[in-house]
């Protein structure tokens, strides 16, 4: 598979006052075409800023300090904020958590597609209308409500509105950031098997940004999990989540509750992500892993390939196998 | 089993508001009523964990509400140790507000961003009139007991130099505080992350066995009532569908409702069923139920009878009732 998207090394910093946040620092990611990408992570932990980096949108207070982004070939890094907007819609587009936020309460859906079509696209307003109505059938949507406007839709309506205006232009790469996280478990369903269906028939490249694993199990092919400012496993969906290889998706894997599971213990994982102002200059989840060792806190892991496409930053990897089993038991995650 | 008794007991218990669809309907005086809780029997034994799950408009908060006292009911009758709550005097509320505690969603939200924990906690014993001499001694209790051991540490702390988890057990240990035996908890976890929220489920299901509290916890979240409750209630625009023991609720359940809920759970693991859900479509307008089933025009296996009759929560197992009109027999 060709590679769509490729970031080296990217660190975002954000500056409240005197002091710096990395809240991103040196994360490195490869996205072949057609793959749908879970990016998942705790509050905090940077996936956010990374998803905003990647758009070209972060706040006025962020800046990209190092790194590239190569979206087919194009370093978008290096891109000024202008040409960096300007591929927005038809290179890469986005879906906000709340799909409020990217419609306009005072303008019909039409109008709204019309303007990125028009606008962005260059198709006549008449082309405009046939696509949109196009678009609204593909996301599962009446193509008669385009005369609506976004207060008459439901939560569910709404997204997948901003799911069909995302995918306006034929983008490349669509980043939704936790584009169900708001939604009632059914509608969340719903727009989540608009997403497969769009990945099976269309091939949509994506990067699925959420705090849930289970709708990465669900929807997506590949995994990054993050960890404050790090990407600290990646790799196909089925490697990750059959044998983990770094102790920070097995806790994350024992902590998340299986419906399906009766009974089974909830393992949390004691204590809190480090401070992203002065992050340790080990391994960044050292201080809350059950198997880390002297060498953990003395310099940061190097990512090393446990197998093909499937890599993990953590020095112990090779002895994942034997971590798991032990990482199963609820008495390793006291302390 | 004969001296189980009912801490709390409702009885036809509804809860409808007055609401304008539009600034041209507010302007010109026109209501129409949302039926938020439309007409729900319930009863809550001693010691009982009980879940109500339903997605956002069903009226699951609003049950929360009534039963606490937040608010009035429209109509039925709704009993607290067998007291009807309705009729209670002021120093009878006084009581019953220590008595029957709220856990807080959103543990950011819930404390003063300018009250130490210390203060935090001592605001309920103040108003409820609790001896100072005992205050030093209830707050240490309650910190105990979510597991904030150190109390010194947390006492002089602000909301903001705790972790999130740190915050919902002040948040608990602010409702327990008042040795309540009764507890209800909405969406306590709904704002924590996983590493954590696996911590506080295991703190509630602990509290339970330790304190034989009486809990509702109100989610949309079966996760959350799968770890916790030995019952659970399923509610959808205003009615309770389904009321079992959660393992038959979740093993096998008889509303077509819930069997949509319970699919529609996405697991942890890459081989689950993706098969399509059972019901499409959104939630229903409370201002607006459909006659019969309120469910009909989502459900697959909607007949004659659903339109013409609305079903009641009936039996189908010992101690498992729904409310569809599929288990139950015409004219039975």
């Amino acid at each position: 598979m060709a590679e769509l998207l490729a970031v080296d090394d990217l660190a975002v910093t954000y500056r409240l006052g005197d002091t710096l946040v990395h809240a991103v620092d040196g994360v490195d990611l490869v996205l072949p075409e057609g793959a749908m990408l879970g990016l998942v992570g705790e509050s905090g932990c940077g996936k956010t800023t990374l998803a905003r980096a990647l758009m070209g949108v972060l706040p006025g207070n962020a800046t990209i300090t190092r790194g590239r982004v190569l979206l087919a070939g194009t370093d978008l890094v290096s891109l000024s904020a202008g040409e960096h907007r300007a591929r927005l819609w038809r290179d890469l587009s986005f879906v906000p958590q709340t799909a409020m936020n990217a419609l306009d309460p005072v303008y019909r859906l039409r109008d709204q597609m019309r303007e990125v079509l028009c606008r962005r696209g260059g198709l006549s307003r008449a082309a405009a209308d046939r696509r949109s109505a196009e678009l609204f059938t593909t996301v599962g949507l009446d193509p008669r409500r385009l005369m609506d406007y976004p207060h008459q839709f439901s939560g569910g309506m709404r997204q997948r509105a901003a799911i069909a205006m995302a995918l306006a232009l034929r983008p490349k790469l669509v980043i939704a950031d936790e584009p169900v996280t708001a939604l009632d478990v059914i509608v969340q369903r719903q727009v989540l098997d608009t997403f497969r269906g769009l990945g099976l028939e269309l091939g949509l490249s994506a990067i699925i940004v959420t705090h849930d694993i289970s709708v990465v199990a669900y929807l997506c092919s590949m995994i990054a999990v993050m960890y404050a400012g790090r990407i600290v496993e990646f790799g196909p969906i089925e490697r990750v989540m059959g044998e983990p290889a770094h102790p920070y998706t097995m806790g994350l894997m024992n902590a998340s509750p299986d419906l399906a599971r009766a009974g089974a213990e909830l393992t949390p994982i004691e204590g809190s992500p480090p401070s992203l102002v002065h992050p340790p200059m080990g391994c960044r989840f050292a201080e809350r892993c059950p198997f880390a060792e002297r060498a953990c806190v003395q310099a940061m892991p190097a990512t090393i390939e446990v197998a093909p496409g499937h890599s993990a930053a953590c020095i112990r990897s090779g002895e994942a196998g034997e971590l798991r089993r032990r990482a199963r038991e609820v008495a390793t995650w006291r302390q | 089993m004969a001296a189980v008794k009912a801490i709390v007991e409702a009885f036809g218990l509804a809860k409808h508001f007055a609401a304008s669809r539009s600034l041209r309907q507010a302007l010109r005086g026109e209501r129409h009523v949302v039926r938020a809780v439309d007409g729900i029997d319930l009863r809550l034994e001693r010691g009982e964990s009980v879940g109500l799950v339903g997605e956002s408009g069903s009226g699951k908060t609003t049950v929360g509400r009534l039963l606490l006292k937040l608010t009035a009911p429209s109509s039925g009758r709704l009993a607290f140790e067998g007291e009807d709550l309705g009729g209670m005097d002021k120093a009878r509320t006084l009581r019953f507000r220590q008595q029957a505690q709220l856990v807080f969603q959103n543990p950011y939200d819930a404390l003063n961003p300018r009250f130490s924990v210390r203060r935090a906690l001592t605001e309920p014993l103040t108003n409820t009139r609790v001896a100072r001499a005992e205050h030093e001694t209830r707050i240490g209790e309650a910190l105990r007991l979510v597991q904030l051991h150190d109390a010194q540490r947390y006492l002089d702390s602000l909301p903001h130099q705790l972790s999130g988890g740190q915050l919902q057990r002040v948040v608990l240990a602010r409702a327990l505080v008042l040795k309540p035996s009764f507890l209800v908890a909405d969406e306590p976890v709904s704002m924590l992350d996983v590493s954590v929220r696996a911590g506080i489920l295991n703190l509630l299901r602990d509290l339970k066995e330790r304190l034989g509290l009486t809990a509702f916890y109100i989610s949309h979240d079966l996760t959350l009532v799968r770890y916790v409750c030995e019952r659970t209630l399923v509610m959808y625009l205003g009615k309770l569908v389904e009321d079992g023991p959660t393992d038959a609720v979740v093993n096998q359940p008889a509303h077509p409702y819930t069997q949509a809920l319970i699919k529609a759970v996405p697991r942890p693991r890459v081989d689950q069923s993706r098969q399509q859900l059972p019901i499409s479509g959104a939630i229903g307008d409370a201002a607006n139920p459909l006659s019969g089933c309120r469910l009909r025009d989502r459900c697959p296996y909607a007949f004659a009878r659903c339109t013409e009759e609305e079903p009641q929560l009936l039996e189908v197992a010992p101690g498992h009732r729904a409310a569809c009109h599929l288990h139950q027999q015409p004219n039975a």
